[in-house]
């Protein structure tokens, strides 16, 4: 029998929109919190907009994005506009009903729409309220905006990636800034949660973004504090691992059932090996087959063989050039030698570790089928699966919030949505169509930066 | 046995005051989160092998000078914890973790799975009397499945978590992204692990085991690309600095800078940049825009050309658009926002001498931070073994005679 979530009991009122307070939700919300997504009717999370399906039988479309799906399972959704006197006061009821307040807004939002910390204060004495602005709430750049790929070139964090053959910092893939800030976030409000445990005070939590991601730059920054030496750009390299790199592999057969609008991978294919000891590059070897050159002197112990990297890795990649990437990891798997594919999306789904740990979990919306999305970030070893519930439709949760934890009436609720303040649909959205031509738009996008990349080499 | 006491006031100022952590965990991730739960007032007791962990001998140090007392990765992972050495290879060694389990509320670790079983020191074993404790495992496939006994590096993650096929030049390799980022994200969530599990014991009485995949954690930061691919059947490849002509990084005069305008963005940075074409209906809306994406692509490329880091950042400030610009290590240090909001902990290390880096995570109206120094390697031995353990101090130079310190 699974044990409980630790979080079972604590309720959290979600003013987050977009990714990282979103993210820093989901974790709570998994960990079994309550967690009441609070979004205005006319001002609703941006993010139902990004990739939803082009249009789903019912047009609910902002109910159904995949991206929104992810980061928002096990929540509740209630709407309420926060613009209206009668939306606020309803808010502030249920922040009396509420252990956390967590917001990421722009510094200056939360001031214009009176929730101050003093205002959320006054309706519950020991509330937990976490501010998690991109540069924090104080200082000349309280009110920068911080999208993800922002805080990740503010922070540092961008400046140590590059090729290091032309200077050139390169952004993360993915807007690394956003989940590490969530991560923060939630951290933030479960150490808040066990101080008030201790004293019985709630507190402000005023977090900036880019400083939880400068905090992961270590070992960089100590060595500009001891040194006065810049990162340098190392592409796939490394320090004193040698061979440490991406290596081409064989194209995959084409997919017959390619979607023509789609970037085409199949020749997109490399596997990343790094060897740390002489023992896992005796291990190589033999993955190799014991090829002639790796018995040369040049590359007979860990200094030789990073000195000698460049020809190491022109005959280790003419070497993984003919193979399947999956091949060549499965060989080292079984000499236990530092390997990894570099996966791509569809890869992920077909993963054998994923696959044995069901990292994966599978959703469902009656409009739009079932898809996968992870689930469990880290687990305990007993838990079973992480998502108890999808992610709310729009306003899914008003009657069973307004109605069950704070008393309204089925007439008072019909009167709110008469008003707007609550409603089961965002005002004022895309129509169907042009929500079609947004989605294919990114699906162009993604092609078109593809044809680049199989164009290469 | 005396208890280590925790004294009246940190309770008050640190939320983790009064808990108690054995952190047998190597390298960052592990680390990193004790990092944090000492910072916030926990009694984290480093366990280190008698040669030292690895990150002694990572460096960076001062003047290139190799030590195990001042290897920067180590300083930064470790101030405010105590550091005792055990070799749980010996029986003693095992014995003396048994005692000190007994006097812990979480236990990170961070060996290959099944190892602390395979000695004897399963959870079964640790937490006797004590079932509210926190047992994390870290690993980098997680604790079952068929590559639990893989080997991993910061490069083999990123490529497994499918973050370096969206990395970097589509012209190019994928690209690993900067420092030790599987590892620091990893550990940023297992301190959150912890925090949320200690929280868990304290209200229900129970404890866990968590298992903690460095690998699975940062897989869970896909973004878009994974459940849209499972939901749509779309693919990405690599997008380089640009997602869009609004969306990425650009040469400026002094550097690098950057724009993220999502659609709603637009229109403010298009007035504020002040360039009449941007607000040309061929550039109007974002199936447009992306239909002229080269032509947009270029004016983009002359306007930063002819702007500083610091005023692409400023406008974007000032007409409410999101910009920035890639700061580097002495532009964080220089910063007025950093500065002003204390961010940095400046250091006089005895061995290291003078050091700087940053000191927390977020501020908190009710909670401090503590500024700690790492342990030495085997500092508190006899603070923990005698006088908390009760072993005799004349037992000690057995110990380490059998080499079980």
């Amino acid at each position: 029998m699974p044990s409980k979530r630790p979080l079972e009991g604590v309720r959290v009122a979600d003013l987050t929109a977009m990714w990282a307070g979103p993210y820093a939700t989901m974790l709570l919300a998994d960990l079994g919190a309550e967690v009441i997504k609070v979004e205005s009717p006319k001002a609703w999370d941006n993010i139902r907009t990004l990739v939803p399906p082009p249009v789903a039988p019912g047009e609910h479309w902002w109910n159904t994005s995949s991206y929104f799906h992810e980061y928002s399972r096990n929540k509740k959704s209630l709407t309420l506009d926060l613009g209206d006197p009668r939306g606020k006061e309803l808010f502030g009821k249920l922040v009396a009903e509420c252990d956390i307040v967590i917001e990421n807004f722009r510094t200056d939002v939360p001031e214009k729409l009176g929730l101050t910390y003093d205002w959320l204060r006054a309706q519950n004495e020991q509330i937990i309220v976490v501010g998690m602005a991109g540069f924090g709430k104080t200082g000349p750049d309280a009110e920068a905006m911080g999208y993800g790929p922002i805080i990740e070139q503010m922070s540092g964090m961008t400046a140590l990636s590059g090729y290091g053959d032309d200077g050139v910092p390169f952004k993360t893939g993915i807007s690394y800034g956003d989940p590490i800030a969530g991560i923060g976030a939630a951290s933030s409000a479960i150490v808040a949660l066990i101080q008030r445990r201790k004293t019985g005070q709630g507190q402000y939590i005023d977090l900036a973004q880019r400083e939880i991601m400068t905090a992961q730059l270590g070992e960089a920054f100590m060595d500009w504090c001891m040194n006065e030496r810049l990162p340098q750009h190392q592409g796939n390299g490394h320090d004193w691992m040698a061979p440490h790199n991406a290596y081409r592999c064989a194209a995959r057969p084409a997919d017959p059932n390619q979607d023509p609008l789609q970037p085409d991978l199949s020749d997109d294919q490399w596997v990343a090996i790094a060897v740390r000891t002489d023992a896992e590059w005796d291990g190589l070897v033999r993955v190799m087959g014991n090829p002639e050159w790796a018995s040369a002197e040049e590359y007979s112990d860990q200094m030789y063989r990073w000195d000698n990297r460049e020809s190491l890795d022109q005959h280790m990649e003419s070497w993984t050039r003919g193979l399947d990437k999956d091949a060549v990891f499965q060989a080292c798997l079984a000499e236990q030698v530092p390997c990894g594919p570099v996966l791509h999306t569809r890869d992920l789904f077909e993963d054998e570790q994923f696959a044995a740990r069901n990292f994966f979990e599978e959703v469902s919306h009656e409009e739009h089928g079932a898809w996968m999305i992870h689930g469990w970030v880290w687990r305990a070893t007993d838990a079973g699966p992480c998502v108890m519930f999808k992610a709310p439709d729009f306003g899914q949760h008003n009657a069973e919030i307004l109605g069950g934890l704070m008393g309204l009436s089925e007439a008072e609720l019909a009167e709110l949505a008469e008003a707007g303040i609550i409603a089961d649909a965002p005002a004022a959205t895309p129509t169907a169509s042009e929500m079609a031509a947004a989605v294919e738009a990114v699906a162009s996008e993604a092609a078109t930066s593809e044809s680049a990349a199989s164009g290469s080499d | 046995m005396t208890v280590h006491a925790t004294p009246e006031t940190d309770v008050a100022k640190f939320p983790l005051a009064g808990m108690r952590v054995l952190e047998l965990a190597e390298g960052i991730a592990g680390p990193y989160a004790g990092k944090w739960l000492a910072a916030l007032g926990a009694d984290v007791i480093k366990i280190e092998p008698p040669w030292g962990e690895s990150s002694r001998a990572f460096g960076p140090w001062p003047n290139d000078d190799p030590n195990d007392e001042t290897s920067g990765l180590f300083l930064y992972l470790n101030p405010s914890k105590r550091g005792i050495t055990l070799n749980l290879e010996t029986s003693d060694g095992r014995e003396i973790l048994r005692e000190l389990a007994a006097t812990a509320d979480v236990i990170v670790e961070s060996f290959d799975p099944g190892y602390l079983a395979g000695i004897g020191l399963g959870r079964e074993v640790l937490n006797v009397g004590k079932p509210e404790q926190v047992l994390v495992s870290i690993s980098a496939f997680g604790q079952d499945g068929p590559w639990a006994q893989m080997p991993a590096t910061e490069l083999t993650l990123f490529a497994l978590s499918g973050q370096m096929g969206i990395t970097g030049d589509p012209m190019r390799a994928p690209l690993k992204n900067g420092g030790s980022q599987p590892s620091y994200q990893a550990g940023l969530n297992a301190f959150t692990a912890i925090a949320s599990s200690y929280y868990g014991a304290q209200v229900h009485g129970e404890g866990a085991h968590i298992d903690l995949s460095m690998r699975e954690t940062f897989a869970s930061m896909l973004e878009l690309y994974a459940s849209s691919y499972s939901q749509l059947g779309l693919e990405f490849g690599r997008r380089g600095n640009q997602v869009n002509a609004v969306w990425g990084i650009y040469p400026c005069i002094d550097g690098y800078a950057g724009l993220c305008c999502l659609p709603r963005n637009y229109d403010r940075m298009a007035d504020a940049v002040g360039i009449p074409e941007l607000k040309e209906p061929r550039f109007a809306d974002p199936v447009q825009r992306l239909e002229n994406e080269d032509e947009l692509q270029a004016i983009m490329y002359g306007w930063f050309a002819g702007k500083t880091r610091q005023e692409v950042h400023d406008l974007g400030m000032e007409h409410r658009f999101p910009s920035g610009f890639v700061a580097t290590i002495p532009d964080l240090l220089g910063s007025q926002q950093l500065n002003g909001r204390d961010f940095f902990h400046e250091d006089e290390h005895p061995r290291a001498g003078k050091l700087k880096y940053p000191r927390r995570l977020w501020l908190g109206s009710e909670h401090e931070w503590r500024d700690g120094r790492a342990p030495e390697l085997g500092e508190h031995n006899v603070d923990i073994l005698h006088d908390e353990l009760g072993y005799e101090m004349e037992d000690l130079p057995r110990l380490r005679e059998l080499d079980a310190i």
